[in-house]
């Protein structure tokens, strides 16, 4: 429940007030300000509750407070509750199954996915003040059809993280994810997706991410063939960095974040950007539709777009942020990121990650390779 | 007479009438409980296999196609003949290792029986989860057994022995896990042993061996079984220890099913097609595992 002098102490935009005044048939502007104050109370007084949010482990409460700590500081009523998403996979599962989140965040590449299954609807960009200083080609990656389905947030790279003393690359390939040399130190990615992706790049297809039935066979059997080589395929980024801080693996296919980790304890650690091009990602806020919270919703996106959220999420999680304002403290970061450059998510840089049009049969044949 | 004929017949009456409620009634609520958790779970489940539930939105024809892909698919029925292997392994090997225990408990006539039970059962008294991590721990490449290599020259520091994220180490963690469920049934079978059979024995000139093999072995046996069949139903479902121990190579058809059902691109078809496979087969072995469980059966063994 929400009292009255909450909502007194909310501040409203021209912009929330218009929409608000809009939203009740222009009934307020006739009546004058304290009646559109009045609408408004009403309509925020309608979205009550606890914001949910579906997010990846580490975005939450257990460490990724500062994310949205100005959104609970402005709606202490309202903090976010959160579910945990082990991928969007996983994401789509819980809502296909029933759960209604407010606001959760997958990648890059199943915004036109979610686009259209609908599970989800437009941002407002206008109700997110932040939204002006996001990085321009990553708002134009989370439209479809014209509209703002991912309010873009934390971006990095898929690579290849390896231990300088232990691990001497050939070249700087996919290839020493299946290098015989290193047999049993050697840990995949447990996605749906990326891992076929990864062998259709190392192949040269000329669309990994749409390959045809005969390059997905030749990749699934190529990663069949070199499963043996592997020691764990991870799908909990702790896990993984727990077995590589241990020693019981030393290389990895990672993110930046994972780097950092390992950095901070000291280990001799590279971060490979491999010939065939990292793939590179960008979390993209969506809202569901049909939420009770949807200016809530925008308050938290705006939350996340703040440049001292970014800043901290640079500083803290070792990934880029679609607020271009923000700068890590780490020189390192920074090149390795390449954050100076906007475009550092894409050609020639990276290959962004995208649409996959056939993903429930990609998720069907790397569900075999595991099983194999 | 008569009237005192019909008078000893009422409470008979009133008593069948008060069973006739009680009996119901006893057996409404696990009855109920058992419809609305178990067999509609599973009706709900079959209907996902078949489509006829779906997480898609629409309408969605009957199709045994998950069914028909299943059959054919080598990888599906290969993993789980591969899960069926390492239950068969750990059960058998728990079995043997738990038999001399229980033996022991059961007929050493130690007082202290019970309280040697209650050390068997010890670490039940922590998490399930804190007992398997701690195995990881113990099976790591740094970890104390590959140290403890490594300080004796056994083994180079540099070549550590690969314990974890092996079938091995699936294996030894469920087999430590499930230890204690498999000493208990035999433990109670040789429990209630008439040790007057052990004492006619020994009167007709049997030797421990022969008693053994003869009369403590074939009456202790429905325990065994049901011992080995506490172990081999659940193992084969397995997910948890595979996923925290098990690595690329320990993964399981348990592992298969959550996939499918979650982080894997939602197939919960296929998923569905999966589990209720699973279940058939529990359901085959445990019917025809029973009869040997009936005391009658088991004397006649």
């Amino acid at each position: 429940m929400t009292d009255g002098s909450d909502l007194l102490e909310r501040r409203l935009s021209r912009e929330d007030l218009l929409k608000l005044a809009v939203a009740t048939g222009g009934a307020g502007l006739l009546a004058g300000r304290s009646s559109i104050a009045d609408a408004a109370r009403s309509q925020l007084a309608a979205e009550n509750g606890r914001l949910q949010v579906l997010d990846w482990a580490g975005y939450g409460n257990d460490g990724g407070q500062a994310m949205f700590a100005q959104y609970v500081k402005k709606y202490p009523k309202n903090k976010p509750q959160f579910t945990v998403m082990a991928n969007e996979a996983d994401a789509l599962a819980k809502m296909r199954a029933g759960l209604k989140p407010d606001v959760f965040r997958p990648y890059v590449g199943w915004v036109k996915y979610f686009a259209t299954s609908g599970l989800v609807q437009p941002w407002d960009p206008k109700l997110i003040p932040n939204f002006k200083n996001l990085n321009p080609f990553m708002v134009k990656a989370g439209q479809y059809g014209g509209k703002q389905y991912g309010i873009p947030a934390d971006w990095g790279f898929d690579a290849i993280l390896y231990r300088r003393d232990k691990v001497k690359p050939k070249q700087n390939s996919w290839d020493l994810l299946w290098d015989p040399r290193y047999k049993g130190k050697i840990a995949w990615y447990d996605d749906p997706v990326e891992m076929l992706v990864v062998a259709g790049y190392y192949f040269g297809v000329k669309d990994p991410y749409n390959q045809s039935d005969a390059e997905l066979k030749k990749s699934q059997k190529f990663l069949i063939s070199k499963k043996h080589l592997v020691r764990t395929i991870w799908s909990s980024e702790t896990d993984m960095d727990n077995a590589f801080a241990s020693g019981d693996i030393w290389i990895a296919y990672a993110w930046p974040n994972d780097w950092v980790q390992m950095k901070a304890k000291k280990l001799p650690v590279v971060y490979m950007h491999p010939k065939e091009k990292p793939i590179a990602w960008v979390g993209m806020l969506m809202v569901g539709k049909g939420s009770p919270r949807y200016h809530l919703a925008h308050a938290y996106a705006d939350a996340w777009s703040s440049t001292k959220s970014a800043k901290w999420l640079e500083d803290n999680y070792g990934y880029g942020h679609a607020n271009i304002k923000a700068r890590p403290a780490s020189s390192d970061l920074l090149r390795a990121l390449n954050l100076t450059n906007p475009k550092a998510v894409t050609e020639p840089n990276a290959h962004l990650d995208r649409d996959v049009p056939r993903r429930a049969l990609y998720a069907k044949l790397w569900q075999q390779v595991k099983a194999s | 007479m008569a009237q005192a004929v019909g008078a000893q017949e009422r409470p008979g009456r009133r008593l069948r009438a008060r069973l006739d409620v009680t009996t119901p009634s006893l057996l409404g609520l696990p009855v109920a409980w058992l419809v609305a958790f178990f067999l509609v779970p599973i009706a709900i489940v079959a209907a996902y296999s078949l489509d006829a539930l779906s997480l898609d939105p629409g309408k969605h024809p009957l199709t045994l196609q998950a069914w028909h892909d299943f059959v054919h698919s080598s990888v599906y029925l290969g993993l789980f003949w591969k899960s069926v292997k390492m239950s068969l392994i750990v059960s058998a090997i728990v079995v043997v290792l738990a038999y001399p225990l229980a033996y022991y408990l059961a007929l050493s006539g130690t007082k202290r029986k019970y309280v040697l039970l209650l050390m068997l059962i010890a670490p039940f008294l922590t998490s399930y989860l804190l007992r398997v991590l701690a195995w990881k721990v113990l099976l790591g490449d740094n970890g104390p057994i590959n140290t403890l290599l490594s300080t004796t020259g056994v083994r180079s520091a540099d070549h550590p022995l690969t314990l974890i994220d092996t079938r091995f180490a699936v294996m030894l963690v469920l087999g430590y896990v499930w230890l204690p469920f498999v000493a208990l049934p035999i433990f109670v079978s040789l429990e209630s042993l008439d040790r007057r059979l052990l004492e006619a024995a020994s009167d007709l000139g049997a030797s421990r061996l022969q008693s053994f093999r003869r009369i403590t072995l074939p009456l202790s046996f429905p325990g065994v079984l049901a011992a080995f069949l506490f172990v081999f139903i659940p193992t084969m479902g397995e997910f948890v220890t595979p996923s925290l121990v098990g690595g690329a190579s320990g993964y399981m058809y348990g592992n298969q099913i959550v996939d499918l059902f979650g982080t894997g691109f939602p197939d919960w078809q296929t998923g569905s097609v999966l589990a209720i496979f699973l279940l058939a087969v529990v359901a085959v072995l445990t019917a025809v595992f029973a009869r040997f469980l009936q005391p009658g059966e088991a004397k006649a063994i």
